[in-house]
């Protein structure tokens, strides 16, 4: 057998599980997204409408704008803090940086946590009667002790926020550990000869040398931004209101709960866009880095 | 421009001693040479110098400031590392610009000095190329440039040329020799080449084990090895140096041979130093003793003949024009004017 053909072969199981957990349900949801598509109507999944769902969506539906707003401040949110942070805490952590293993052992365990997890846990952490943040502000700042939290739609969000940075930043801190693992020390230390001061030194010569792997991280973030939903779902359930539904909820309650699965469908395949011009954009950094 | 001062510079990780105790008083404008086996603790001992690494204990003198506590920019060295350091991201004229950059250079003086340094390592023509475009000879001369284009206090070269091939490491020892006398910095230079350090230096420093064996200019440590580590380690090929015993005023061997009248009370062990060059080659009979030839390797400008001798084996220098075979009898006699004897157990060289 030539090497190509067994190449293929090798590929195809692969590509077949593929094309059958992730390709077909896609092209399902494109058809579905112009039907009816009622799960409490017989039939309707097979009634074609058009464009109207997506019509549906755009003019008539100030739920739909909220959560594209929602998700749009939450991935801006996320991405940007947990970027800022975990990178923070990799120059911190990575080889001669001024903190060592025992730190990054613990630093981890948030990773470990479903994402799940972390919504109800963050749900206790802020309950206003017994919860961690009600009874470390009662000693700090009494005036903040009894504020609900969750119940509040701009602290809401940015308690969903917090879960989420919270449970990232230690994954990325990771990827950008090994990503200042391979700026050369040689460059670094060849700059403070040159004079440069410490900050100058990480401008000048680790960052840029540090952005393809920073430019991995943004996108890959952004990616897991976009389509939160068990955080959310677990933490706020998209409350109060709508004020914490992301895309990802939006969808979930209008197909599950609601049962107008090709409504969802048309919704769904609107994030589909964002996801695979960013998806693109990953998969490019990430082989043009292998191929140096 | 300025002199350099080590004293009782130490540094240790954990247990392990990587420069143990040392001072060494460095001239102003004076090239030193670092020399050693890899592991000895040069680049530690420079990478202090640097900043680039904090003393156990000790102190470093730059001119008339003790730099222990200051940070590597504020010290005014420049140092072209064993790998170049060379910033991948930047064109040729940015890295060799950098280091006038960062200490607020006037934008106007930069170009004409980056143009300069270019000149004087002959890298004109390569200004607005990046690094990876380039060969390893030429990014050893971005780095050499990037050390150039200021004139800092000291110059620290860390293996400069050992990333490059043989030939060209002797065209750039030379350039290196040459730019150095031009520009009469002080400079701090390491390498275990033997040869770099001999053509190179003003003086060197045979370093062993975080200790300096011996400082001397290269004469003074070619003819007066202070022990048999620099006695074994500078020359090529290495000094021979054979066991035996110092009888009635004669070196004898251990396997019994009574070989040369040396100058020395009689003493139980003793070792016999003595270089290729020294050990001249006669026909069968006509030396001192006869050897049989273990190796022949004619080498064009001259022969080396690694003989049997006893149990050990040594290396005589010949003539361009002899032709030998293995296994041939030759004779051999030893210069006694230039014989080193050594204590076994102290490893120092008795003096005669
Ligand atoms: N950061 C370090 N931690 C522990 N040991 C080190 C460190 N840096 C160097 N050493 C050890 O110190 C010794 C001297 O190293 P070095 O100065 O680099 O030797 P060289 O003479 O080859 O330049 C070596 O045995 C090396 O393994
Ligand atoms: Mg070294």
């Amino acid at each position: 057998m030539r090497d190509n053909t067994l190449k293929y072969l090798l590929v195809l199981p692969a590509v077949l599980v593929v094309f059958v957990t992730a390709i077909w349900p896609l092209i399902e949801a494109a058809r579905l997204s112009f039907t009816v598509g009622r799960l409490n109507r017989p039939g309707s999944l097979d009634q074609y409408l058009g464009w109207e769902n997506y019509l549906w969506a755009f003019f008539e539906e100030p739920a739909f704008w909220n959560s594209v707003w929602v998700t749009a401040i939450y991935t801006l949110l996320t991405v940007g803090l947990t970027t800022v942070f975990a990178l923070g805490l990799a120059l911190l952590l990575a080889p001669g940086g001024r903190l060592r293993s025992s730190a990054q052992a613990l630093l981890i365990l948030p990773f470990a946590m479903s994402p799940a997890l972390i919504g109800v846990s963050f749900r206790f952490m802020f309950n206003p009667e017994f919860g961690l943040f009600d009874a470390f502000f009662g000693i700090v700042f009494p005036p903040l002790a009894d504020v609900s939290w969750l119940a509040d739609p701009q602290l809401a969000l940015a308690v969903v926020v917090m879960a989420d940075v919270w449970g990232w930043i230690p994954f990325l801190t990771l990827v950008l550990i090994g990503g200042l693992a391979s700026v050369p020390r040689d460059t670094v230390e060849a700059a403070q000869v040159d004079g440069a001061s410490g900050w100058r030194v990480f401008k000048d010569v680790t960052l840029p040398q540090l952005a393809p792997v920073l430019a991995v991280v943004v996108i890959l973030k952004s990616i897991f931004s976009l389509k939160t939903f068990d955080q959310v779902f677990m933490l706020t359930n998209g409350g109060p209101g709508t004020a914490t539904q992301t895309l990802s909820h939006y969808i979930y309650f209008n197909g599950m709960k609601y049962g107008q699965i090709g409504y969802s469908a048309s919704v769904a395949w609107l994030m589909v866009i964002p996801m695979i011009f960013l998806t693109y954009a990953y998969a490019k950094f990430v082989f043009r880095k292998a191929d140096q | 421009m300025a002199e350099i001062k080590l004293n009782n510079l130490t540094k240790r990780w954990g247990d392990f001693i990587g420069v143990d105790d040392q001072s060494l008083h460095i001239k102003d404008r004076e090239f030193l040479v670092l020399l050693g086996p890899s592991g000895c603790g040069k680049t530690t001992t420079m990478r202090m110098i640097a900043g680039l690494e904090e003393p156990t204990a000790g102190e470093i003198w730059i001119g008339d400031r003790m730099v222990n506590d200051d940070l590597p920019k504020d010290r005014d060295v420049a140092m072209v590392f064993q790998n170049y350091g060379l910033y991948p991201h930047m064109t040729i004229f940015d890295n060799i610009a950098y280091p006038l950059k960062v200490r607020g250079t006037d934008k106007s003086e930069i170009r004409p000095r980056v143009e300069k340094a270019a000149e004087q390592v002959e890298l004109t023509e390569f200004l607005h190329r990046k690094p990876k475009a380039l060969s390893g000879g030429q990014r050893q001369r971005v780095a050499l440039a990037r050390a150039i284009v200021r004139t800092p206090k000291v110059f620290l070269m860390d293996e400069p040329l050992s990333n490059l091939d043989a030939k060209l490491r002797v065209t750039m020892r030379a350039e290196l020799k040459h730019l150095s006398r031009a520009l009469q910095i002080t400079t701090v230079y390491v390498t275990h080449d033997q040869i770099e350090a001999m053509t190179l230096a003003d003086r060197v420093a045979v370093m062993k084990n975080g200790i300096i064996q011996q400082l001397g200019t290269p004469d003074d440590i070619y003819n007066n090895p202070a022990n048999l580590f620099v006695a074994g380690f500078i020359g090529s090929p290495a000094m021979n140096l054979i066991n035996g015993s110092v009888t009635d005023g004669m070196f004898v061997t251990t396997g019994g041979t009574r070989l040369v009248p040396v100058k020395s009370p009689d003493r139980e062990k003793a070792i016999l130093g003595v270089r290729a060059d020294d050990m001249h080659v006669h026909e069968a009979g006509q030396g001192d003793i006869d050897v049989t030839i273990y190796a022949f390797e004619n080498t064009g400008e001259s022969t080396l003949l690694t003989v049997q001798w006893g149990k050990q084996r040594v290396i005589a220098r010949g003539d361009r024009h002899l032709r030998k075979d293995q296994d041939d009898v030759v004779g051999i006699s030893l210069n006694q004017d230039h014989l080193y004897l050594f204590d076994p157990e102290t490893e120092d060289r008795i003096e005669m």
